[in-house]
């Protein structure tokens, strides 16, 4: 059990809803942390948000050096940025599954590896507390580092995106996610116990670019270890700086009780601070920022050594793995590669997982490679995890009984049950009126259902279609004005044409009148002499 | 590819069912010993009519038979259309009102899960309409009644009319020449005939009878305690509509309590608690929001005391049900939880 001390407390608040799925995190989370040997092929996204400044900057058959980036993008991008992991040759360009849902393949490059020397790629940053901010945030940038809790969104467009967009409500509280609370990981349980005082630094760091003023470390009651290390670092840190009396930011360690989902953003939120991040929001409208705990380490990496995001902690397990344990693989590195070289039994072996149980696809594709966004891949029997359909238009399931499982299970506080009768009978308008925007898709929901619903696959299924009819009504809309604006105009220029010849025609018209009434100007002229004099004596008269 | 929900041992829609069939085991035995084989052979009956129409229309619309079967939800609601018929009720009878529930009520509407009625109580209520006479025509309670026909006199009750002689009538004749019916029933004419409350609650009959319906309905809510504690179903409709009908007619009574029974009656005679426990629960057709479960317990209760102290019918369960039942959509509506985020909650006030 885990005692409150100064440095760790115990969380006050709770979130609605929320399951107990069986851990497996025992099989992977006792050895230590490996390294898998280097693929010969690496298999990377090639995608650029911006075709103009994606242009290739390498040619099939190039040598490409370790953190190199393969392909530009915009400064704003959203895309990751895409770094060769090792020393390699440019292979082939392509297309690859990624182990998206979304079966269309992406375009890819692949490398094949030469060797695994990793030099320092950008200049370590040792004073990073004396460094502006700035600094430390292009360093970010520069080195490639997403989300590695499964979003992948680009951590410095997150650190930077709060300093200049909510400039009004600065950032109080760095959050870090080490909640992990999908059954079978552990990468982030031991990176944690392996790597406390880099991670600690490194969230010194994040809080430092950010200016928050407190860190605040969320994990769940079934990682004693790592939260007991990370304390006693904490501690560590805490009396260093004493001794050197120089300030140091609130670190402390929040631990919730383990329950599927709290490690969503916004149940963390809740479960850590009692707050929720309003609808439609971003939890830097009140004042906080949300880390995952890899993420941060990485940051470190970035600032600290100079080495940029090219590999990630990979959980692999699973009843057809000899040995679970957390390994570090580079991006790019295909399933078959890890199958290979950790002799995976074959099998037995019909369907891996791609990162949780709970929220990660399922796939056959042994050529799918790794990415910052798979913490976890599972090799399992067949038998543990049920075969979702994607094909929602084939109900194979039984029929809802609107027992309210769901209603139970759901941490956002949706109607399951409501949403899934919408859903399935196509009627958008009513499935957005009961907030299925704000379905986190944990799956929280199937996990319950009696009927085995895969009622995730639905919700997914209709905001898809909400947001294509939406992007369509935009067009149209767009369509729409611009005819209006078109018909307006030349409505206008017919107008003012015809006021124009009406003037013109007038103005001729009086001009032939005034000739026939005074065929030779004589009674003009009469009127402005007269006029003249008039004036002469107004000016001898005041 | 797709997504993946880790698996769980949990309970399939099918092992629900047959929980909640279980669950209704002791009343079952209650109403046996209390009113005769004839519920059993009622039970037999009407739960092949259920099966038997649901494959068939599962044949029709060209669907999985046994797969849908399996389901047990057909079974189910044959079995609460036995529990709430008289028990000598002839077979054709029960055959009209279960297959018009299943056929009529379920599958036109799409089957499990689509059907906005109750399907047995749509069955009971049409048999109601239809047959007054033998819908009502319950036997007296063994506890009161000269001789309750046999399992072999039962059987031929409702296969044929008559059993060694004796037709229902004859039955249903106490010793001393009063013809018996449910407690509501006779509470219901003695009413007409300007009887007062205190009157008939005191009158021996009616005690007597009374004992035998609360300890059916005793039984009901000892099953409606075990689905409560097996979680299947939520506790709010059962809780809120047992309680409306205790304080609706209690408050009746307080006005006029030589017009009205006292609510203790109510609760325990009739279908109360098989209403409030296997009934009004059935999670298809009722409210599924928290809240809303109050606002659809409450207001079944509520008319079930309105329809049995003015209406024309003894009981009001059916009725109660379905009404609300038409209500269901507007109730959902209007009860939609809060959703993450939208109480504003995180801001300060100035940012509000």
């Amino acid at each position: 059990m885990i005692k409150e001390t100064d440095i760790i407390e115990l969380s006050k608040y709770s979130i609605k809803g929320g399951i107990h799925p069986q851990e497996f995190k025992l099989l992977s989370n006792r050895s230590p942390i490996k390294e898998l040997p280097l693929s010969k092929k690496l298999i990377l996204p090639f995608q650029s948000d911006n075709e103009l400044v994606g242009a290739k900057k390498i040619i099939l058959g190039d040598s490409v050096q370790y953190g190199q980036e393969l392909l530009a993008t915009r400064p704003s991008s959203l895309v990751p940025r895409s770094l060769s992991p090792c020393n390699a040759e440019v292979s082939e360009f392509g297309f690859s599954q990624f182990g998206h849902l979304s079966t269309i393949p992406e375009p890819s490059i692949t490398l094949l590896s030469k060797d695994d020397d990793r030099p320092t790629v950008f200049t370590p940053i040792t004073d990073w507390k004396n460094t502006k901010p700035e600094v430390l945030l292009e360093r970010v940038k520069q080195a490639g580092i997403v989300g590695l809790g499964g979003a992948v969104f680009p951590t410095a467009i997150k650190l930077m995106k709060h300093k200049k967009t909510f400039s009004d409500s600065p950032i109080e509280t760095l959050i870090i996610n080490a909640m992990e609370c999908e059954p079978y990981i552990t990468c982030d349980d031991c990176l944690t116990k392996e790597y406390a005082d880099e991670i600690l630094q490194g969230a010194l760091m994040t809080a430092h670019i950010t200016g928050a003023s407190n860190i605040l470390f969320g994990f769940e009651d079934n990682k004693v270890e790592a939260i007991t290390i990370l304390a006693d670092s904490i501690k560590n840190l805490v009396q260093e700086y004493e001794d050197l009396s120089t300030p140091l930011v609130s670190i402390k360690i929040t631990v919730t009780p383990t329950k599927y989902p709290s490690g969503g953003e916004k149940q963390l939120i809740e479960l850590l601070t009692g707050k929720q991040v309003p609808q439609k929001q971003y939890p830097a409208s009140i004042g906080l920022v949300v880390q995952n705990i890899a993420t941060i380490f990485s940051i470190y990496q970035a600032v600290y050594l100079g080495t940029p995001l090219t590999h990630r902690l990979v959980t692999i397990t699973g009843d057809c793995v000899e040995q679970p344990a957390n390994y570090w693989i580079a991006f790019g590195t295909p399933i078959n590669h890890i199958i290979t070289s950790l002799s995976i039994d074959k099998t037995n072996l019909k369907k891996i997982t791609l990162g949780g149980p709970m929220m990660g696809p399922q796939t056959t594709d042994f050529n799918i490679p790794t990415s910052a966004a798979v913490n976890c891949i599972i090799f399992n029997r067949e038998s543990k995890v049920i075969a979702q359909s994607n094909d929602v238009a084939f109900q194979s399931h039984q029929p809802c009984i609107r027992c309210s499982e769901c209603e139970t299970a759901c941490p956002a506080s949706l109607l399951p049950q409501q949403l899934y009768w919408f859903s399935q009978s196509e009627q958008w308008l009513e499935a957005e009126r009961y907030s299925l925007f704000d379905c986190i898709e944990c799956g929280a929901c199937s996990f319950v259902c009696p009927s085995e619903i895969p009622l995730v696959e639905y919700y997914r299924f209709a905001k898809l279609q909400i947001k294509q009819a939406n992007i369509k009504q935009q067009k149209s809309d767009i369509a729409k004005l611009r005819f209006e604006n078109r018909e307006r105009r030349f409505a206008r220029i017919k107008l003012e044409r015809d006021e124009k010849r009406k003037k013109t025609a007038a103005a001729r018209k009086q001009a032939a009148e005034d000739k026939k009434s005074d065929p030779e100007g004589k009674k003009s002229a009469i009127e402005a002499a007269l006029a003249r004099v008039k004036k002469k004596e107004d000016n001898a008269n005041p | 590819m797709s997504s993946s929900i880790l698996s769980q041992s949990k309970r399939s829609t099918s092992q629900v069912m047959r929980l909640v069939s279980l669950a209704l085991i002791p009343g079952i035995i209650a109403e046996i010993y209390f009113v005769g084989w004839g519920v059993l052979i009622n039970l037999v009956l009407c739960s092949v009519y259920a099966i038997s129409a649901e494959a068939l229309v599962l044949k029709l619309r060209k669907r999985p038979i046994k797969a849908t079967i399996s389901d047990n939800s057909a079974m189910l609601t044959g079995l609460l259309i036995a529990l709430a018929l008289p028990p000598v009720i002839p077979w054709w009878m029960s055959l009209v009102g279960v297959w018009f529930a299943i056929i009529i009520a379920k599958q036109l509407y799409g089957g499990l899960g689509f059907n906005p009625f109750n399907p047995a109580m749509v069955g009971y209520v049409l048999l109601l309409i239809s047959f007054p006479v033998e819908m009502t025509a319950w036997l007296p309670n063994r506890e009161i009644a000269t001789q309750l026909p046999s399992f072999i006199d039962s059987l031929q009750l409702i296969f044929t009319g008559s059993a060694g002689g004796l037709n229902l009538q004859d039955y249903r004749i106490l010793a001393d020449g009063y013809t018996m019916a449910t407690p509501l029933d006779e509470s219901k004419t003695a009413f007409s005939q300007g009887l007062m409350s205190s009157e008939i609650i005191q009158d021996a009959h009616f005690s007597t009878n009374i004992h035998g319906w609360m300890m059916i309905n005793l039984s009901f809510m000892l099953g409606g305690i075990f689905l409560l504690a097996k979680r299947l179903i939520h506790w709010q409709i059962p809780v809120t509509m047992l309680f409306s009908i205790y304080f609706i007619s209690s408050f009746l009574n307080l006005i006029d309590d030589q017009l009205f029974l006292p609510g203790w009656v109510h609760l325990v005679s009739g279908a109360s608690m098989l209403g409030a426990f296997f009934i009004a629960t059935d999670p298809v057709t009722a409210s599924t929001t928290r809240k809303g479960r109050i606002i659809y317990g409450a207001l079944v209760g509520f008319f079930v005391i309105i329809i049995r102290s003015f209406g024309g019918y003894p009981d009001a369960i059916a009725f109660s049900v379905l009404l609300l039942n038409i209500a269901v959509p507007t109730i959902d509506h209007y009860t939609k939880p809060k959703v993450y985020g939208s109480t504003n909650q995180g801001l300060d006030k100035n940012e509000r």
